[in-house]
């Protein structure tokens, strides 16, 4: 639920905006001058691979940590000149879990509404929803030190929740959730935008988690963001390459050489048996009916075939191991080749609009 | 909506009174006046205390408890910060609607809370052990009143810091039980220093402890002279030195 009295007070409709900002501990680099920029009422991932400098990010972004340099504002507040103004607005849910453990998880539930001043009928009725909504009605009276990792991490998304706010920070958090309860939370997650206009910053290396919330993704690797852009915009751009998959009931011995002189695509023999071609290529539908021409004239028979578009997570591993290979071009790791990629969030990319459950 | 300062007491407060701490800060001092004080009389007889005032030993040990229950609960209530860094919880407050300068004040509110109701309470239990000797009254009370105040800010400072030092519960528990031995066995809380050789004597006065206790007892039986002016001032010295240190730890604490 938004703050009544400041979500109008803002006189654009962006909620973060990240200017070139870094983090140098010591000698390491651990944010890159990184820019971007997120919409009200959207969802925005961050994606990354451990390391990435993901928590860094929503670290600077929160007020946790001071950047080195750069500039953020937080629904149009200066976090560095009034991070405590900011972090009166914002929720955050950080990566390692927090608790007390002492506490029963109804307490804990209440006592962190009371923290945040929320009044004491308020908290007994949000209390009451969010042991539901989180699955935590059975559990309410054990205490949060006696609970498993899963149980847990639901109770500190779920406190989240007991007060107003119009940012919410995520980090990783699905963490030690079952995949069933993972669903349930993403799903909590789109229904509160949707129904309050919250606005969600939400870092995963879960791809298909992010593929299935967000409106829009961030990747980031080695503290630098790669690419910001709506998840079908990136599979637009960046996947156009598709994969073939050719089961074959035998291999015939000279499968290798038949198929060696096929240019444009990447061959692979996998399975059980080797008798799986994976041919990936971004002129698929040539190089499909290339193959079947190959395979007919030498009578290989086909038991299936099938042909899988590039999926986000295919796009992901495409781009940190592109990244890679330049570093170790350019000699040494921190020789980066991630280009500053500002802009996300613009007013004219579109929204998926593909809520509701359709993906993953 | 009440102050930040007032929302984290209470916060503090819940999750620092659990039954466990509660019992342990009724049980402890009970056994000692009731059990230690009464057993050990008969060998320790007339302590002589002040001018000319002989204390028996169970008031003079239930007087010596109010101190050492003030260390005890005080170095269990500054342990919130460490638990906090523990459990993750100093980085989500830190993220919520606070700022360090509140999460400070109120540690220290907490302790000093904790420290005065925990002297009260030995207070209220040990009076009829030392009530014919008492000679409370509106000067020596303020004493009392500070000595529980500046030794709760004191040790609770002591915890404090020691938590923003240490990460891992074995080396947390081995310091902090250490600490405890040293203050509670080195002090003039159980004996008397007078009588005791050197340099045991001299280490007496080298613990924190054997300050808030004379200062209180000071207070109970009515004997404040000069000797107890300067621990006083040794008390108030020590409980803003170690404050202003535990403050500027807890500033730089990294999240």
């Amino acid at each position: 639920m938004p703050h009544a009295d400041t979500a109008a007070a803002d006189d654009d409709d962006t909620c973060i905006d990240a200017r070139h900002i870094s983090k140098v501990y010591g000698r390491t680099s651990a944010v890159d001058d990184v820019t971007f920029r997120v919409q009200r009422g959207r969802i925005f991932g961050f994606l990354g691979p451990n390391g990435a400098g993901k928590s860094t990010t929503i670290k600077m972004l929160t007020t946790l940590v001071r950047p080195t340099s750069g500039d953020i504002s937080i629904l149009g507040i200066d976090a560095m000149k009034s991070p405590l103004q900011v972090r009166q607005r914002i929720g955050v849910v950080l990566q390692q879990p927090s608790y007390e453990p002492t506490l029963s998880v109804e307490k804990a539930l209440d006592k962190y509404g009371m923290m945040w001043g929320v009044p004491r009928g308020v908290r007994r009725d949000r209390t009451e929803s969010l042991l539901e909504e989180f699955d935590l009605a059975e559990v309410r009276g054990r205490r949060n030190e006696d609970l498993s990792i899963g149980q847990r991490r639901r109770v500190q998304v779920a406190r989240e929740f007991m007060h107003d706010m119009d940012l919410l920070f995520l980090d990783e958090p699905t963490v030690g959730l079952d995949p069933s309860a993972r669903r349930d939370l993403l799903d909590y997650l789109q229904n509160r935008v949707r129904e309050t206009g919250l606005s969600i910053f939400y870092t995963t290396h879960i791809l298909t988690e992010a593929e299935y919330l967000c409106d829009e993704i961030a990747i980031m690797n080695r503290g630098r963001l790669l690419e910001v852009d709506t998840p079908d915009a990136l599979k637009a751009k960046l996947g156009d390459e598709k994969t073939i998959k050719i089961h074959l009931p035998h291999r015939p011995p000279n499968i290798r050489d038949l198929l060696s002189g096929m240019d444009g695509c990447r061959i692979e023999f996998g399975g059980d048996r080797r008798t799986t071609v994976t041919i990936r290529s971004s002129e698929s539908e040539l190089v499909l009916l290339r193959v079947l021409g190959i395979l007919h004239e030498n009578r290989v028979e086909i038991e299936d075939l099938s042909a899988v578009p590039t999926s986000l997570e295919e796009i992901f591993l495409n781009m940190t191991e592109e990244l890679r290979g330049q570093q170790q071009q350019q000699g040494g790791p921190d020789a980066g080749a991630g280009a500053d990629v500002s802009g996300g969030g613009d007013g004219g990319r579109r929204r998926t609009g593909r809520r509701g459950g359709s993906r993953a | 909506m009440t102050h930040p300062i007032l929302r984290l007491v209470n916060r503090n407060l819940t999750i620092s009174l659990n039954p466990g701490f509660l019992i342990w800060q009724v049980i402890f001092p009970l056994v000692y006046i009731f059990v230690a004080g009464f057993a050990y009389a008969p060998l320790v007889q007339g302590i002589s205390f002040g001018a000319a005032k002989d204390l028996d030993y169970p008031a003079f040990l239930a007087s010596g408890m109010i101190g050492f229950n003030i260390m005890n609960s005080t170095l269990v209530s500054g342990i919130i910060i460490w638990n906090d860094r523990r459990h993750g919880m100093f980085e989500q407050i830190m993220s919520g609607p606070f700022t360090r300068g509140h999460y400070i004040i109120s540690n220290i509110c907490t302790i000093a809370i904790v420290g005065l109701v925990s002297a009260a309470f030995i207070m209220a239990v040990g009076y009829p052990v030392f009530f014919e000797d008492a000679e409370i009254s509106i000067v020596t009370m303020p004493i009392i009143v500070f000595g529980a105040v500046a030794g709760s800010v004191l040790f609770g400072s002591l915890a404090s810091i020691i938590s923003t030092r240490l990460r891992s519960s074995e080396g947390f528990n081995v310091i902090i039980n250490t600490v405890f031995l040293f203050f509670a066995f080195v002090s003039t809380a159980f004996y008397p220093a007078e009588g005791v050789q050197e340099p045991l004597r001299t280490a007496f006065y080298l613990n924190p402890l054997t300050y808030l206790v004379d200062v209180i007892r000071a207070g109970i039986f009515g004997s404040v002279d000069a000797f107890v002016a300067v621990e006083v001032a040794v008390l108030a010295v020590l409980a803003c030195a170690l404050f202003v240190v535990a403050s500027r730890l807890l500033t730089r604490l990294n999240v």
